[in-house]
């Protein structure tokens, strides 16, 4: 596959990074400081202006598959996918910032056949950890039917020390694997769950919350306060309004707060600064089950989420805009680091893969959960799970098939047309693609 | 000294609208001569006032370039203009003095319905309908007329129709001032014609019926009767209550019901202002109902007299269904509140309105919010729509200035009757004062005690009926573009 990346900075370099092995990758960048930085990579790298028809032909875009549109500057992105569209019929992809733009825009506008919001995406993801306070990733996959979920076990957790068969959990779930200082487990039924250990869960939203409980996390969170009222908090609070929670909001800015507080009749609104401990301590903010800090600028991220940590809320999840911080963060404090640009990355890479619905990344990409559809001409149509040859590195966390979730034991068999939640470390992906 | 207001232009307009309401006289004209009255009178009102407006007219000049500035005076003006006109058939034909007259005027154009005539049946048809018809065109409103129909008013007819509209701000149906004037208008006549078909079909007389619609849609409350409408059946003041209600409405609103019949109720209840009006409404008329239930005989006949009379001083209208005089403190105390809450902004009713009211209430509730989260932002809501902080500003200074002009009234008027007496020789008790004040200010015209629904406001010297018909004029406009006239910078244009 020919594939045209526009955009050079974190979300393009990780890209280019994901695609360099397998497709033939050309970069376009107007910093040399930016393109030097992708040098290492197995990919062509042209300097130029990606929304100008010449550097775009001089890339190749006209016999392009694939061009993804993902510089700092929404309208940029869009041109460029327009302009794309002249030249040949690839596939467009834009990145923009700001929500306004995917919500008037339709597949196919203005040449753009997919559009990623990374403010939207990130306030998404953040949502979805807010749901489980244990939790450390949650994400959704067959339109909602399947969560999958990565939580971590407290020493005081009932889960730890005991065998997975002796735990009783819901029938609608599976554990697929537990993380243990980053080495991936797929574990059996005589495993031991150790405090420390992360676990990741398969099964139907609805057992997730039991499993939660059982986790030693409280239910569902109630209080959660959010700091910083920019395009990412604003969408957070407003996703979190629609679920019937009623966040608090704090934002610096007279105007921007007032603007905040006219959209969001069901969320209050404060207007101070974020750091401001006195105000923190009157809020009660302290007694919040979730803190989420998701400011401009990363330093002030971080001293505001670990305020809000030894003030003593149970979990806060921060924001960072370099991806390299997000280890930084979690091993100062924060519960969980969430990055925008690692988030619409992966929201990217999942359309070039071909014949993968849904994905995503565990634990520094050391695995991932996979959504795919069996194909007519997989090995595994027909056999029962238990006579397969399934790559060792390798589990299915559950099957779909039409509108029922099966959690498969050895004795299930696979059809043609079934979705399978695949969970694979990073080594066996194509192997389980070449699979199914 | 330059002054910054061009008042010649400004006078310009004030003539216009006197030629246009100079034709008002030819409707008791025709009624005179259809019961065989003198004529004469009313074709001099008409000829004194075109003439006026013609004269006016030859000695001004037009500009199109009207300020808000002009908006005030030519208002404020005209109101003041119409009502002397307005008292030429009182001084003619019931030989009242000026004084008596321009207040009875003034109380009619105002929609108020306070009156100093002590022998109302003596009075002739024609007189008595053009009372009526006084109120009938002071309620909508006589700028609103003039921009629906006059062309000139096509172009600064907004900044006329804000100076002039009861409530905070006049709510745009269409892009063209004109086209909201006239849509306004066209509700107005539609509940007017509709409530004649319904008295007359409940055994009014035409000329009763007539007569009563165009002071109830008006919400002025002036009745050919002595007794207001006391003498009536059960049936006749339920009409009459509904189209109270109905006057006490947002006209805006009710002419998006009446575009789309089937969703009208949908209209109504999801307009929070109308909600509220409601259930203001159904809560003082409980405790009203509650509170004379001793003094009627059926529990149903003390809830019509509950109902009609909270509907009647709410939206400011002022008929009796009873002499409410006669009910004890209390009630007479629920009646006084509601004279200082009124009815819907955009609709003919006066006082300080419903939308008001209720905003006061959320910054007093957002206030005590704040005591216990100092930092927390809180934009107020109608509904979904947020009110300005701006809007809120205003909503607060009117209501401490409606306040503060109540109580200099109060003040003023004791010391002028303590002064000068009463005619009848009695002193004048405290409540009978303050509720002739409130009245006033209001426009809901009957008050109690002396100023009872069955008497008269005739006992007071002749300075005090002159301050009570100077707050109906400026209660009528709302209190600041009369108030802005006074001030320095407004002339000096600084």
């Amino acid at each position: 596959m020919h594939v045209v990346i526009i955009g050079a900075g974190q979300v393009g370099r990780s890209i280019a990074h994901e695609l360099q092995l397998d497709h033939d990758v050309v970069v376009i960048e107007r910093s040399q400081e930016r393109l030097e930085s992708i040098e290492p990579f197995d990919v062509l790298s042209i300097r130029g202006n990606g929304a100008s028809i010449k550097t775009l032909k001089e890339a190749g875009v006209a016999k392009a598959d694939l061009t993804i549109a993902c510089t700092d500057v929404d309208e940029v992105n869009m041109v460029a996918c327009a302009a794309s569209h002249h030249l040949g019929d690839s596939f467009t992809i834009a990145r923009v910032h700001d929500p306004d733009y995917i919500e008037n825009w339709e597949p196919g506008d203005f040449g753009v056949d997919f559009m990623v919001c990374s403010e939207l995406i990130t306030a998404r993801a953040i949502g979805q950890l807010i749901g489980v306070p244990a939790a450390r990733g949650v994400h959704t996959f067959a339109k909602g039917k399947i969560t999958t979920a990565e939580l971590s076990v407290a020493p005081s957790s009932p889960l730890a020390g005991r065998p997975i068969e002796e735990l009783d959990l819901p029938s609608s779930l599976r554990i697929v694997s537990l993380i243990r200082q980053g080495e991936v487990i797929i574990p059996s039924g005589e495993d031991t769950i150790e405090s420390g250990d992360l676990v990741v869960s398969v099964g139907v939203p609805e057992a997730l919350g039991e499993l939660n409980r059982r986790a030693g996390g409280r239910p569902m969170a109630e209080n959660i306060v959010i700091l910083g009222g920019g395009r990412i908090g604003f969408r957070l609070a407003q996703t979190l309004q629609e679920r019937g929670l009623r966040p608090k909001l704090v934002e610096a800015g007279a105007e921007r707060s007032r603007w905040l507080a006219e959209q969001l009749p069901y969320c209050q609104v404060f207007q101070s600064d974020a750091t401001d401990l006195a105000f923190l301590e009157h809020e009660r903010f302290g007694t919040y089950d979730v803190g989420v800090s998701v400011m401009d600028r990363d330093e002030r991220n971080l001293l505001s989420a670990l305020l809000l940590k030894t003030l003593g809320v149970k979990k806060v999840i921060a924001g960072v805009a370099e991806p390299e911080y997000a280890e930084i963060f979690e091993r100062v404090g924060v519960d969980v680091a969430v990055s925008a640009r690692k988030v619409v990355a992966e929201e990217i890479i999942r359309f070039t893969r071909r014949r993968i619905a849904g994905m995503s990344t565990i634990e520094g990409n050391r695995a991932e959960i996979l959504e795919m559809e069996v194909s007519p001409e997989s090995s595994l149509v027909g056999t029962a799970l238990q006579d397969a040859t399934f790559p060792s590195g390798a589990t299915i966390g559950a099957i779909v098939r039409g509108n029922r979730v099966i959690i498969p034991g050895g004795e299930d068999t696979l059809h043609i047309g079934d979705l399978v939640i695949v969970f694979s470390r990073k080594s066996a992906v194509t192997e389980v693609e070449d699979l199914l | 000294m330059r002054i910054a207001v061009d008042l010649r232009s400004a006078f310009h307009l004030i003539s216009i609208v006197l030629q246009g309401v100079g034709l008002a006289f030819l409707l008791p004209g025709g009624v005179a001569l259809y019961y065989g009255e003198p004529v004469l009178p009313w074709m001099g009102g008409l000829a004194v006032t075109v003439g006026l407006g013609t004269a006016i007219r030859a000695i001004t000049r037009d500009s199109r370039e009207l300020t808000m500035r002009e908006g005030f005076f030519v208002v404020g003006v005209s109101w003041l203009a119409i009502a002397l006109v307005g008292s030429l058939p009182y001084v003619v034909i019931s030989q009242l003095g000026f004084v008596d007259a321009l207040f009875e005027s003034m109380s009619g154009f105002t929609t108020t319905g306070a009156t100093v005539l002590t022998d109302i049946e003596g009075q002739t048809r024609a007189l008595l309908l053009w009372r009526s018809l006084s109120q009938w065109l002071g309620g909508m409103g006589i700028i609103v007329l003039a921009v629906a129909i006059l062309p000139r008013l096509g172009i600064g007819g907004r900044q006329l129709m804000e100076a002039e509209s009861p409530g905070p701000e006049v709510e745009r149906l269409f892009p063209h001032i004109r086209q909201t004037a006239r849509a306004l208008w066209q509700v107005y006549l539609g509940l007017t014609a509709a409530e004649i078909v319904a008295l007359s079909v409940a055994g009014l007389s035409l000329y009763e019926a007539v007569t009563h619609a165009f002071t109830t849609v008006a919400t002025g409350g002036f009745s050919p009767n002595a007794r207001s409408i006391e003498g009536y059946s059960g049936t006749v003041q339920w009409i009459i209550l509904v189209f109270i209600l109905l006057g006490g409405s947002n006209f805006a609103l009710l002419y998006r019901g009446f575009r789309s019949p089937a969703r009208m109720p949908h209209f109504l209840w999801n307009d929070r202002e109308w909600r509220f009006f409601m259930g203001v409404f159904a809560a003082f008329a409980a405790l009203l109902a509650l509170s004379i239930s001793a003094l009627h005989p059926t529990v149903t006949e003390a809830i019509r007299h509950g109902a009609f009379q909270t509907a009647s001083i709410m939206t400011t209208t002022g008929y009796a269904s009873t002499d409410f005089n006669a009910w004890d403190s209390t009630a007479k105390l629920l009646l006084l509140a509601l004279m200082f809450i009124g009815a819907s902004a955009g609709s003919t009713s006066g006082s300080v309105k419903v939308v008001r009211t209720l905003l006061i209430f959320k910054m007093v509730a957002r206030e005590i919010r704040r005591i216990l989260h100092p930092k927390v932002v809180i934009p107020l809501r109608l509904g979904d729509r947020v009110v300005s902080e701006t809007a809120l500003r205003g909503v607060l200074v009117f209501a401490v200035i409606y306040v503060t002009l109540f109580a200099v009234g109060c003040i003023l008027l004791m010391l002028d009757v303590e002064r000068a007496g009463l005619a009848n020789g009695e002193t004048l008790p405290v409540l009978d004062a303050v509720s002739a004040v409130a009245a006033s200010i209001g426009n809901v015209g009957p008050a109690f005690g002396v100023f009872g629904p069955m008497n008269s406001y005739a006992p007071l010297p002749e300075t005090s009926k002159l301050l009570l018909t100077t707050l109906m004029w400026i209660g009528r406009l709302e209190i600041f573009p009369i108030i802005v006239l006074l001030t320095k910078s407004y002339w000096k244009g600084t």
